[in-house]
């Protein structure tokens, strides 16, 4: 079907229209073993229950890319930089196909790790943390990023009781260890000072992930009812407007 | 094959806005320099299967956008880099990087994307010795652009089928004029100059000049 092109100055004024009925974006960040997905579980069910329409979206999730990735970790072929720019796509295709849709909808959306796992995972790999950034521009800024803080040692150990870390989860690529776990020890401590970084510079609102499973997901719930949403216009125009040129039927 | 490693290679980038015109001027390239005696390979799109299997996935399924074409251009090209590219110039080789650089950004220019962005995000590319643009060549009776061609063709297929309905002619024009506007700035050379350049560092090396060697890239 024709839609008639909209400009760009009335994609922005459909933009800040929009604004106050879109959905709220929630990002859980964390090292593995810090209980983002049973918080998004506890979450998602306690919105449902209070009446929101919610979607969440897993970190390599496109059902385009994610085989794509997929065969090549098989494989272990993968550098860093391919490693990336492979996340980043499925991420912007999610971006566009799930996330989107949905906040412009007024759904509220989790998102289990956002670009920010990216950006730990790779600087530890020793790529740029300025083209990491590059790979992920335009953003749609999070309203609220909750940063499940763990350490190295109880992030290891929790993984440890549950399973072996897969080669690239594990950093094998970079550290060059056989060992999983020794090598996903050593990897993850480098992940996590890179979360403490990003955690000042994003303005992370921080959960301590040792707590109890309730007394945590009682805190993700206050934080999730106090959140202050970011205003489009001022955070996240730019992709908005790339989106909506390229989906003129939602801005209409 | 010891002396192979001490040689210096070469790379030479041919772009252009249709990859039907950038195979044939890569494979025009390769053969005068392989009947001046230059030992050369050609790395093409799609070495690493990524668009290939891209387009084996559901067409309802298959949404996608400008910016994400861009970052599986950039894996496809990291991938070359290690497995064709830099291996040919540590053996000293000539290695015709058919696309490269200005094909992504003027593929992404022609579909929206700003060419800073682009270039940011293939910054990890070396800079090639010499570059080759091409001029689009009329089409013969009976041609199709099957998104398989090359990557030009590939996203005007992929993105035709988008919400918005790419404008195929819009962003080929676009991307044409991007390269030209590139040509006229003097980032383009002359197939002679390029055999010449070619030659020039083989001779350089003092090689014995091995001739025809099979190419490394797949086709």
């Amino acid at each position: 079907m024709a839609t008639a092109a909209v400009r760009p100055p009335d994609l922005a004024q459909a933009i800040a229209a929009r604004d106050p009925a879109r959905g709220l974006l929630i990002a859980f960040e964390g090292p593995e073993g810090a209980g983002k997905t049973t918080q998004l579980r506890l979450l998602k069910a306690w919105l449902r229950s209070e009446g929101h329409d919610v979607v969440s979206s897993r970190w390599a999730s496109s059902p385009l890319v994610k085989p794509l990735i997929a065969a090549r970790k098989r494989l272990r072929i993968l550098t860093a930089e391919e490693y990336s720019l492979l996340h980043a796509a499925d991420f912007r295709h999610r971006l566009e196909t799930t996330i989107l849709p949905a906040l412009w909808a007024g759904k509220t959306v989790i998102a289990d790790r956002y670009l920010f796992t990216a950006l730990t995972r790779d600087a530890a790999r020793g790529l740029e943390l300025d083209w990491l950034l590059q790979l992920y521009a335009p953003l749609v800024w999070p309203d609220l990023v909750v940063y499940f803080a763990l350490g190295a040692r109880d992030s290891s150990r929790r993984v440890a009781a549950t399973r072996a870390p897969r080669f690239y989860e594990s950093g094998q690529d970079v550290t060059g260890l056989d060992d999983p776990l020794s090598s996903y020890r050593q990897f993850i401590d480098r992940v996590i000072t890179d979360y403490e970084n990003l955690a000042v510079i994003f303005q992370f609102v921080k959960v301590d992930a040792s707590q109890a499973v309730y007394r945590q997901h009682q805190q993700v719930r206050r934080l999730v009812q106090s959140a202050v949403r970011r205003p489009w216009p001022e955070f996240s125009n730019d992709a908005l407007i790339e989106w909506l040129t390229r989906h003129p039927d939602q801005a209409a | 094959m010891a002396d192979q490693t001490s040689r210096p290679g070469r790379l030479i980038a041919v772009d252009g806005s249709r990859g039907a015109d950038v195979v044939a001027e890569a494979t025009r390239v390769a053969e005068r320099l392989r009947s001046r005696g230059v030992d050369c390979a050609i790395s093409r799109w799609d070495a690493s299967g990524l668009f290939g299997e891209l387009l084996q996935a559901d067409p309802e399924a298959l949404v996608v956008s400008p910016r994400m074409l861009t970052l599986l251009y950039a894996a496809d090209l990291v991938f070359r880099l290690r497995w064709e590219i830099q291996p040919a110039l540590a053996a000293g080789r000539v290695i015709i990087a058919a696309p490269f650089v200005h094909t992504a950004v003027a593929v992404g220019v022609g579909v929206g994307l700003p060419a800073a962005w682009v270039q940011d995000v293939l910054r990890f590319a070396p800079a090639a010795a010499a570059l080759r643009l091409t001029r689009e060549r009329k089409r013969g009776r009976g041609w199709r652009p099957s998104p398989a061609r090359g990557y030009a063709e590939c996203c005007a297929a992929l993105l035709g089928a988008a919400p918005s309905g790419l404008k195929r002619r819009k962003a080929r024009s676009r991307a044409v004029a991007w390269l030209a506007a590139a040509a006229e700035a003097g980032e383009g050379s002359s197939r002679k100059a390029i055999v010449k350049a070619a030659r020039t560092q083989e001779q350089l090396a003092g090689s014995g000049a091995p001739v025809a060697r099979a190419d490394s890239q797949r086709t």
